[in-house]
């Protein structure tokens, strides 16, 4: 035991008395480990985001988009008015909105702004009035479109969180907004809309003021959102043949969640590319520390001829060599563990991720660290041992 | 009076390096070192004294022959026990100091104690006590870049009798040093002579030689004489 610990001593003694060099070692698995660790750790922490996302917005929100006959999307297919209400009669739908995005409309906040908001339009949608029902999002300020609006095709306008934050709009403040010229007074503003971002920075007025106003020619919307808590995937399939009932006039349909759920699947490749991109990372270091120990052997043999004379061993030598491997592999592995910790619990932080991080695949990843260390170490070791006194020492 | 024992002996031992061109750097040498030898060999560059060195010092093996230390035949042993055989019996002192630059005077010293079982304490203790021997106890927290060649000599000095041996061997241990220094390291070996142990220092300076009590002189590998001090 006194030998074990007397060759830690030399050791530690060795690797302390250069220390840049050491440091320089020490590079190639802190670099290796931390890479692995923090992109593991990334890559797990996001996906723990997105499961963490997917709970909040459920996973039963059903998109129709409108599709011509031809199978592809033609210019302006719409989905007929009525398919709204015999999608809503489906036994597990629980709510129905249909929307029509209406083009070539220029919104001002205020005149000063029209060059920037003319190259940068802000969508004007034709909704539903039940829209905050199916996406399942709150008001911020104000209230939605009602049947008073809608009766009426009064020019009133909700807007979206985004656009409010824009606009600087306070909330209850009576103002307007000017879509191609015509006011329209802000009634509410509708929170942010996870499954459907673009809402965020939109425009929101009735289907018969969008008829009135701008001409659309009908109130068929181009897209349904549909929310069906039970047999969503059933009812997803049943949708195209309810709107079209074998007429032309179809519709495709997507869960977003979907999308979102397969994200947060672990993905094995990625996780086994960066594996591979970190074992790398920790195979040049060991090739460093290999190159690094060899020139100090070669540095150190007069050091070597004098401990050899003064009885030492060959395999003491060699032994103390990998010692000194040994202990860089250990250091390095627990800094780079430290080190991807850290990245992983900031990129975390920033992102507002939970930190999901493996302490077995800490440790894991800290043993073959040390492993290839200890592999790096045996050449110089050998050469170490290898190493005559008489040759080292330049008797006179 | 103590009767001289045989510490460190040569038998016929000849030293043949190259495998194609064979050159003889020791024929046929044997020679005894004694307890209570105070020796030297003496011989121009190139007369084997450096090769016998190696040998005697147990850091290379004869082409034939015997190298006995002590009782014990040495040329057939592995390097577990010629290591052995080597720290516990012989100690080392080299005119280029070959001290660890990293180590202080004190780490110096003890890496002569080390894997032996002794304590950190007792290592450090010993080192110590070997340092005050030489007068530089007080120095003893300084790295070889601190200290004067004089100094670094002392310190491998107390290096090579920490451990007690039967026999110091030193190189030419005054080459590096001017004439004061010299002086000063050749009162040490002469300090060091004792009846259970041998100093023998390996020289191609008469003077250094003439201070010992025997010399032995070399040319071309060859012993060519063997002078006790009432004949020097």
């Amino acid at each position: 035991m006194s030998r074990i610990l007397d060759l830690v001593r030399v050791a530690a003694a060795g690797l302390t008395a250069r220390k840049v060099r050491t440091f320089l070692i020490l590079l190639g698995p802190i670099l290796g480990v931390g890479a692995i660790v923090s992109a593991i750790g990334i890559n797990e922490s996001s996906k723990g985001y997105l499961k963490e996302q997917l709970q909040e917005l459920g996973t039963d929100l059903i998109v129709a988009n409108a599709q011509d006959s031809l199978g592809g999307f033609g210019q302006n297919p719409r989905i007929p008015e009525d398919a709204i209400g015999r999608v809503a009669r489906l036994p597990d739908v629980t709510s129905v909105t249909g929307t029509f995005q209406i083009s070539n409309i220029v919104t001002l906040p205020f005149e000063d702004a029209e060059n920037y908001y003319r190259a940068f339009p802000v969508p004007v949608i034709a909704t539903g009035l039940n829209l905050p029902t199916t996406m399942e999002v709150p008001m911020v300020s104000g209230r939605f479109l009602n049947d008073f609006d809608s009766s009426n095709a009064a020019r009133v306008a909700v807007i979206g969180r985004d656009l409010a934050d824009e606009y600087g709009y306070l909330r209850g403040e009576s103002r307007t907004i000017s879509l191609n010229g015509v006011s329209y007074g802000i009634v509410g503003v509708l929170d942010w809309v996870l499954l459907e971002p673009s809402m965020d920075s939109a425009v929101f007025i009735t289907f018969p003021t969008a008829e009135n106003d701008w001409e659309i020619d009908n109130q068929d919307p181009s897209r349904l959102y549909v929310r069906a808590p039970t047999n969503t995937k059933q009812v997803s399939e049943e949708i195209p043949t309810v709107v079209s009932l074998g007429g032309p006039d179809g519709a495709r349909t997507s869960v977003p969640t979907d999308l979102l759920d397969a994200e947060s699947q672990v993905d094995e490749s990625l996780n086994n590319l960066t594996k591979l991109m970190g074992g790398l990372a920790l195979v040049v270091g060991g090739v460093g520390i290999a190159n690094v120990m060899s020139i100090s052997v070669i540095q150190r043999s007069s050091e070597i001829g004098i401990r050899r004379a003064l009885g030492h061993t060959r395999s003491t030598i060699g032994v103390q060599f990998l010692f000194e491997a040994l202990v860089v592999g250990i250091l390095g592995g627990a800094l780079g563990a430290l080190a991807g910790a850290g990245i992983v619990w900031l990129t975390a932080w920033m992102r507002g991720y939970v930190m999901v991080l493996s302490i077995p695949a800490l440790i894991g990843w800290g043993s073959v660290s040390v492993a290839v260390a200890v592999i790096a170490g045996l050449y110089p070791s050998l050469k170490a041992a290898r190493l005559e006194p008489l040759e080292t020492l330049r008797l006179g | 009076m103590i009767e001289s024992e045989n510490l460190l002996s040569l038998e016929e031992v000849t030293r043949t390096y190259g495998s194609d061109v064979k050159v003889h750097a020791l024929r046929e040498v044997s020679l005894n070192i004694l307890s209570g030898d105070f020796m030297s060999i003496i011989g121009p560059s190139g007369s084997g004294k450096s090769t016998m060195l190696g040998l005697l010092g147990l850091l290379d093996i004869p082409t034939s022959g015997r190298v006995i230390v002590k009782d014990v035949e040495s040329t057939g042993l592995g390097d577990v026990e010629r290591s052995r055989l080597r720290g516990q019996t012989i100690g080392f002192v080299f005119q280029q100091f070959h001290l660890i630059p990293h180590l202080t005077a004190l780490g110096n010293v003890e890496t002569a104690l080390l894997y032996r079982g002794l304590s950190v304490a007792e290592r450090r203790q010993k080192a110590f006590e070997s340092l005050e021997k030489v007068g530089l106890s007080e120095r003893c927290d300084h790295r070889p870049v601190q200290l004067s060649g004089g100094e670094q000599q002392r310190v491998a000095i107390a290096r090579a009798i920490v451990t007690d041996p039967l026999v110091v061997l030193a190189d030419e241990p005054t080459g590096a040093l001017d004439s004061e220094n010299a002086e000063n390291i050749m009162e040490i070996f002469a300090g060091l002579k004792s009846p259970e142990r041998a100093v023998c220092l390996v020289t191609h300076d008469m003077e250094i030689a003439d201070a010992t009590d025997r010399r032995v002189s070399m040319k071309d590998g060859s012993i060519v004489e063997d002078l006790v001090r009432e004949i020097i």
